[in-house]
């Protein structure tokens, strides 16, 4: 009471004083003796409730009979007028105005009787008759008066209780009021027109850590907000100022520097004139809540982030007890499905009737003894997405059992297969092309071998020249495996084939533009490469110190018609003879040559050197050309 | 080439894209008293076997350039030259009997040749 009294703006405090006060004047009273307790004395009588109406003329009469009898024994030679008046005058004032007049027709007749004994005795002189009347027509104005007087005590009395009545309703009001505000945890402030704080609540103060008000009153409220919140806060105040109602979301912090969310609803109090004459301010510390709402935000972001970065199509959640099956957005945007219905509850026919017809059966299956057993459900099927195709996907989710065994629900998501599936088949692919190429590679070396064992003159030189072949061979199948065998570049491909007989860059030196080659043509001219580079090394240039191979190639116009040439220009070697017995490296290097690249190989034993010629369509030779690879 | 020899003589054609097995092929067969007709694709092929109608044995990859592989190679040849032995070589997985021609002999790559010449010794002349 203390503090409301202290901190209750405008009329709160006046009216508290007011009621204050008349309690006061209420206890003076009450103590005040003497005079003035007589005369509350006579009041109270006066006011209190009258008897009944027989009761009231009864006793009138009874005093007025009695005050003639003690006149008539007591004053008999006496007329005695002034015993009856002021017997008539308390009689009006505390018995009302009715018993009053009674009183005073007893006591003029009472009068009258006295007069008859009196000369003239039987009958009433004129002069008699005008005193009776005279005596009658003052006590009728004395009761007339007492009537007026007690009317007026009366009501004064009813307007004293009614007013003590309601002082008290008040006292009480004043009293709920404030102890509703002292317990809302709503920090409730009052302004004035220019925004300063006049008043805020007990629980207020509490919420906003404010230990003394005074040290605040009259603080321009806008302050307290920081960044947004102030111009909202400003924006506020000129709404309320201008009779309107507005709320906003801020940041503050509390007198003791907690930063707190606070929800704000600033209003207009109106003054008698129906204009706004102060401003109140609800703030509602929504920190906890935000914090909330913040963390709850945050975790839908992370499913969101999940959902949308992988092949994740959609999530269901199934009640099987209501049958109530509910998915997200994604999932009814994906297969053409009312976004609202999925919320609410899709039919589960609606579902299947989008399984492929193949995999409708197997799927209810699975569905079934996924809900039987209870705990993990995977299962890939087919479905008609929205654009009418047919796509492979697996659900995947849980079906949660009741204690006793019954299926609760059955959540889950769809994950889009349909790039694994063609991954896996591309695999299967791969490794049939793969085993294909495997046993290709294996009929060459088959081949090769044979063709080594066959013009071999010993086996030793069958194993050298075996080994260093498929060596050869090792070369050109890894610039093959580095392009996925499906075409070589032609100047690794030398460097490969060249570099075992060493020397590259000083004795054998490569010149050509980048052409690339088919994966077949690429491993016979490795070998054949190989074979040059080894009768180099046995005969030719490569024999001695000071001979050199200089291998050269171009490509001479464009398209699948240009023409590829390739040289082999051997100088400086010892002096050169053609060979006696052409063995598997002459036949390998023209004949292969001609018929995988299609054109003319020509050996050529000049005196300087051996010179090898490759003269070839390059549409044969490079990519394109319709040799198998 | 050109000379005739009767049905059931030492004639086989082979037809292979890949050069270093159709050489290693052609010298076998001619180290052992062989005519051998060889064709890097189907079409060579079959203007082989229009000009020498002594060819005895057919042997023929699969997989080859062209608009005809070894496949339809074999089913022509069984077609316009019934009596001659067919071989059909792949790298492939076996081909199944409903795709080879009648009497035909499928042959995994890589093969022995050893074999395949002990298979067309077997076999009834014609």
């Amino acid at each position: 009471m203390t503090t409301g009294t202290r901190s209750h703006p405008g009329t709160g405090p006046t009216s508290l004083t007011a009621g204050k006060g008349w309690w006061s004047r209420s206890a003076a009273l009450r103590r005040t003796s003497g005079a003035q307790s007589v005369l509350e004395r006579i009041r109270a009588v006066v006011v209190a409730a009258r008897p009944s109406a027989a009761v009231r003329y009864g006793l009138a009469a009874f005093i007025i009979v009695g005050i003639a009898l003690l006149r008539s024994f007591l004053f008999a030679s006496f007329p005695g007028f002034f015993l009856f008046t002021p017997a008539i005058v308390v009689i009006a004032l505390v018995l009302g105005g009715g018993a009053g007049l009674l009183a005073n027709l007893l006591a003029t007749v009472c009068v009258g009787f006295v007069f008859l004994d009196i000369e003239p005795v039987g009958t009433l002189s004129p002069a008699q008759w005008a005193v009776t009347t005279l005596f009658a027509a003052t006590n009728l104005g004395l009761t007339g008066l007492v009537v007026a007087l007690r009317i007026a005590l009366v009501a004064a009395d009813t307007s004293q209780a009614s007013l003590s009545r309601s002082v008290v309703a008040t006292v009480e009001r004043e009293a709920f009021l404030t102890s509703v505000l002292a317990s809302s945890t709503d920090c409730i402030k009052v302004l004035d027109l220019d925004g300063k704080l006049t008043f805020m609540s007990e629980g207020g103060q509490r919420v906003m850590e404010v230990s003394d008000f005074n040290a605040v009153e009259g603080c321009p409220w806008p302050d307290f907000w920081t960044s947004s919140g102030h111009a909202e806060a400003v924006a506020a105040l000129a709404g309320a100022r201008e009779g309107r109602s507005s709320d906003f979301v801020g940041r503050a912090s509390t007198m003791q520097g907690t930063p707190k969310w606070w929800h704000v609803a600033v209003s207009p109090i109106r003054g008698a004139d129906g204009r706004p004459d102060r401003i109140l301010s609800v703030s509602r510390d929504i920190t906890a809540l935000r914090e909330s709402e913040a963390r709850a935000e945050v975790n839908a972001e992370r499913v969101r982030l999940a959902l949308a970065a992988g092949a994740i199509i959609g999530t269901w959640f199934w009640d099987i007890p209501s049958d109530r099956f509910t998915v997200d957005e994604a999932f009814a945007t994906n297969f053409g499905l009312d976004p609202a219905l999925g919320r609410e509850g899709i039919p589960l026919a609606q579902i299947v009737e989008t399984v492929h017809p193949d995999d409708q059966a197997k799927l209810a299956a699975a569905i079934a003894e996924a809900i039987e057993r209870g705990g993990r459900y995977a299962h890939q099927y087919r479905v008609r997405r929205r654009d009418g195709q047919y796509y492979w996907l697996e659900a995947n989710g849980r079906v949660d059992l009741a204690p006793d065994g019954r299926p609760l629900s059955f959540p889950g998501v769809l994950l889009d297969i349909e790039e694994r599936r063609a991954a896996e088949e591309n695999m299967r692919l791969l490794n049939g092309e793969l085993a294909h190429r495997l046993k290709n590679v294996l009929a060459v070396v088959q081949s090769v071998t044979r063709q080594t064992l066959r013009n071999a003159s010993d086996v030793q030189t069958a194993s050298e020249n075996l080994s260093a072949r498929l060596v050869a061979l090792g070369a050109a199948t890894d610039v093959l495996t580095n392009a996925s065998w499906r075409s070589a570049d032609l100047k690794e491909l030398v460097e490969r084939a060249l570099a075992p007989h060493g020397q590259l860059g000083q004795r054998i030196l490569l010149d050509g533009p980048s052409v690339t080659l088919q994966p077949q043509v690429a491993v016979s001219l490795v070998l054949a490469l190989h074979e040059l580079a080894t009768n180099a090394a046995k005969y030719g240039a490569l024999s001695n110190d000071a001979g050199t191979v200089a291998v050269d190639w171009r490509v001479d116009g464009e398209g699948p018609e240009a023409r590829f040439h390739l040289t082999w220009q051997e100088r400086g070697g010892p002096p050169v003879q053609a060979p006696t017995r052409r063995g598997f490296g002459s036949t390998l290097i023209e004949r292969s040559l001609k018929s995988y690249f299609g054109g003319t190989a020509v050996t050529e034993f000049q005196p300087e050197g051996l010179v090898f010629t490759l003269d070839a369509r390059m549409g044969d030779a490079a990519l394109g050309n319709g040799k198998k690879a | 080439m050109g000379q005739s020899t009767p049905i059931g003589s030492n004639t086989i054609l082979i037809v292979e894209d890949e050069a270093l097995l159709r050489f290693d092929m052609i010298e076998f067969f001619e180290d052992r008293g062989w005519r051998v007709y060889e064709a890097e694709r189907a079409e060579q092929a079959i203007a082989l076997l229009d000009r020498h109608q002594n060819i005895r044995v057919v042997l023929t990859d699969v997989q080859m350039p062209g608009s005809m592989d070894g496949l339809k190679l074999a089913h022509y040849v069984r077609e316009r030259f019934p009596p001659t032995l067919l071989f059909v070589v792949s790298g492939h997985a076996p081909l199944s009997a409903n795709a080879l021609p009648a009497r035909a002999t499928f042959i995994p790559k890589p093969f022995d040749l050893h074999h395949v010449l002990r298979q067309i010794e077997r076999s009834p002349v014609g």
